[in-house]
């Protein structure tokens, strides 16, 4: 086979295999490890060109990553330098739940849902256990094991969020998975981010696509006010202390039941617990587990049951093209998770119909940051630019403000 | 902050006394003792944190870099880790992970201003390559805990949070980072072994509030009186002695 020609010592332990693709800082490798003959996934990190060592990003993912053991959270095996990079081995998974929920041919019953909600929420509930915080929650983040197991990963931009009084940047998550407090600007900020994230996470479980697609910060508030209905200081006190606060002209909520025809009302009740506005009154990653969701019936199905992508080969070229903005359908901060290419066809024709639907604003705005430079957060937002409708007089002095904060972001280390 | 320290790695990487108390087998050939080792390390610590106020980073990264450099060297000889490349490169190191990064060009920049002397000479290609090694000599082990939350909070519910006593027992808690401490011993102890010294110091008597922490007070005094074994021995110390252990390392020639 083709793969024997690639194989290659690694630092003597590791057989290296084949690329499986562009992480968020470096090539991935598929290995064998000589000393245990288990299958691992080892990351070569590039050095920056700005010559500052080892990369920033990394060096988080190590450091949380080594305090945090647990079987919903990867592995990292090992570390080691070799000819002047660092390489990171991590436990090889087969698939991610992005990849599961836009394969049309798998079903996903209520019980597999339940499962992959208890096990995101048990790693969760895990991080915030030992303050960390995880701040890129989305499916493509949520890697499975050849058992089943879900297991949280890319903790590239998680932090130790102890320190009281700290004050962060609100320019984390994919976009579609910001909670509002973020949108709004709030540098002081708790686990609560990583539950509404997991909310949209429940919502594109059951409903099998991204639940708020937000194509700017502005829009995808608009969205989270049609899903939920305006927020009012009566449901959320410090709403209006917020940053970046404007003023959305009110709209009611529908029934939660109308955009989740499908769901239990058990899963009703714990989905507007987690979309609760205030994120004080949020409820947490623990008390979500302690909901009577997960122990009413059906039962979580048992993770080696879980229905996963048949293991066929397809072409390489179509799943981690970095160029390809409209194949990525989360928004691409980074390049696609890196996933062997077994998923099928049918799998990218569906995301790209979806995209297509979106086309005018997400890949614009996605697709020119992108060309720019592969780490601009895709929270950059460049719709600004373009004409505003009408409707919306209030936001143009706020949006200055927003803006000069965005352009004086976090950009610790570009590549 | 506490809950979770039991569960950390730096709780399950702290070490006896004994095992911190060693020169590595390459120093040891050159005549290193052990004390060289302490005059060394202290003599790094004061560079670090040297260093660490012409770049203005807070308090944290300092310590958690004196913290890897003593780390690095109860595995790794000062023979092989050069300790002039070492301290600035463990400050480099600690301003990532701290989450407050300073350019190695800005360390470079100030190591040259700050001395003139070769053996601080040092480009950023040394300090990057370094820094790959002192990776691996932590074991990839980042995460430190500190005790200044401690202090801050234990003086507080102690009512003893004064302007006086918080510089006092901050100050002696900084001087902790010039010995070897923080390897040893849970931070919340360190901090109360600083709290102790400073109230004795101060003549105030917390006797009752000290009875009623739950930690064996054995070792807290313990801590304290290392502590002020290390200034008395402190004013021993002289120029010439530091030197001399440098001396016998002769790295650059």
């Amino acid at each position: 086979m083709a793969e024997v020609d690639l194989s290659k010592k690694v630092a003597d332990r590791y057989l290296k295999r084949e690329v499986l693709g562009e992480g968020t800082y470096g090539v991935v490798y598929k290995a064998i490890d000589t000393k245990t003959g288990q299958t691992v996934a080892i990351k070569k990190i590039r050095l920056g060109k700005q010559k500052e060592g080892v990369n920033f990003t990394a060096l988080r993912e190590i450091k949380l990553l080594k305090e945090l053991k647990s079987p919903h959270i990867i592995e990292l095996i090992d570390a080691f330098p070799h000819k002047g990079n660092l390489h990171l081995v991590f436990e090889f998974m087969e698939t991610d739940l992005e990849t599961v929920i836009r394969n049309t041919n798998i079903f996903l019953s209520p019980a597999d849902i339940k499962s992959y909600m208890q096990m995101t929420l048990k790693g969760l509930a895990f991080c915030h256990k030992k303050w960390v915080l995880h701040r890129d929650m989305k499916p493509n983040n949520l890697l499975i094991g050849s058992h089943g197991q879900l297991k949280l990963a890319d903790f590239g931009l998680a932090r130790i969020f102890g320190s009281p009084d700290r004050r962060f940047t609100h320019q984390v998550f994919a976009r579609w998975y910001r909670a509002p407090e973020l949108l709004f600007g709030a540098k002081q900020y708790g686990a609560g981010v990583d539950v509404w994230a997991a909310g949209c996470i429940f919502a594109e479980l059951l409903n099998r696509r991204p639940f708020l697609q937000g194509s700017s910060d502005i829009d995808q508030l608009g969205k989270i006010f049609a899903a939920f209905g305006t927020a009012t200081p009566s449901q959320w006190p410090d709403l209006a202390y917020l940053p970046d606060y404007v003023e959305y002209q009110y709209v009611a909520a529908p029934p939660l039941r109308s955009l989740f025809p499908s769901a239990s009302d058990d899963a009703l009740d714990l989905l507007s617990k987690m979309f609760t506005y205030d994120p004080k009154a949020r409820i947490t990653a623990q008390q979500a587990l302690e909901h009577r969701y997960f122990s009413s019936a059906p039962l979580p199905t048992e993770p080696n049951k879980l229905p996963r992508p048949a293991t066929k080969r397809a072409s390489k070229a179509s799943d981690f093209n970095p160029q390809e903005g409209p194949t990525v359908l989360s928004p691409p901060r980074k390049t696609r998770r890196v996933m062997p290419d077994r998923e099928g066809f049918e799998g990218n024709a569906n995301r790209t119909d979806k995209i297509e639907e979106h086309a005018g604003e997400t890949k614009n705005a996605d697709g020119e940051i992108a060309g720019r430079n592969e780490q601009v957060p895709t929270s950059v937002d460049f719709s600004i630019f373009a004409a505003r409708p009408p409707s919306r007089p209030t936001i143009n002095s706020a949006d200055r403000s927003h803006l000069k904060r965005k352009l004086d972001l976090e950009f610790q280390h570009p590549e | 902050m506490a809950a979770n320290f039991w569960t950390s790695s730096h709780y399950k990487q702290l070490l006896d006394q004994e095992d911190v108390d060693v020169a590595q087998p390459l120093d040891r050939e050159k005549g290193i003792t052990v004390e060289d080792y302490k005059l060394i390390k202290m003599q790094m610590s004061n560079y670090i944190s040297k260093l660490a106020q012409h770049v203005k980073v807070r308090q944290r990264v300092v310590a958690t870099a004196v913290t890897y450099m003593r780390r690095c060297y109860t595995r790794k000889s000062m023979t092989e880790y050069d300790p002039h490349l070492v301290a600035p490169t463990c400050l480099y190191l600690a301003s990532k992970a701290e989450e407050s990064t300073v350019q190695a060009r800005l360390l470079v920049f100030y190591i040259k201003k700050i001395y003139s002397d070769e053996k601080y000479r040092y480009e950023v290609k040394d300090i990057l390559e370094m820094e790959m090694k002192i990776l691996e000599a932590l074991n990839y082990y980042l995460v430190v805990f500190h005790p200044y939350r401690s202090l801050v909070q234990f003086l507080q519910d102690a009512g003893m949070n004064d302007i006086n006593m918080t510089h006092l027992s901050w100050g002696i808690l900084n001087d902790t980072y010039k010995m070897d401490l923080i390897l040893v011993h849970p931070p919340h102890l360190i901090a109360l072994a600083c709290i102790y010294i400073a109230s004795v110091y101060r003549e105030k008597d917390n006797t009752a509030w000290f009875e009623e922490l739950r930690v064996d007070m054995n070792v807290v005094k313990n801590i304290s009186m290392e502590i002020l074994d290390f200034y008395e021995n402190q004013r021993l110390v002289s120029e010439e002695r530091i030197n001399a252990a440098f001396g016998k390392l002769a790295l650059k020639t």
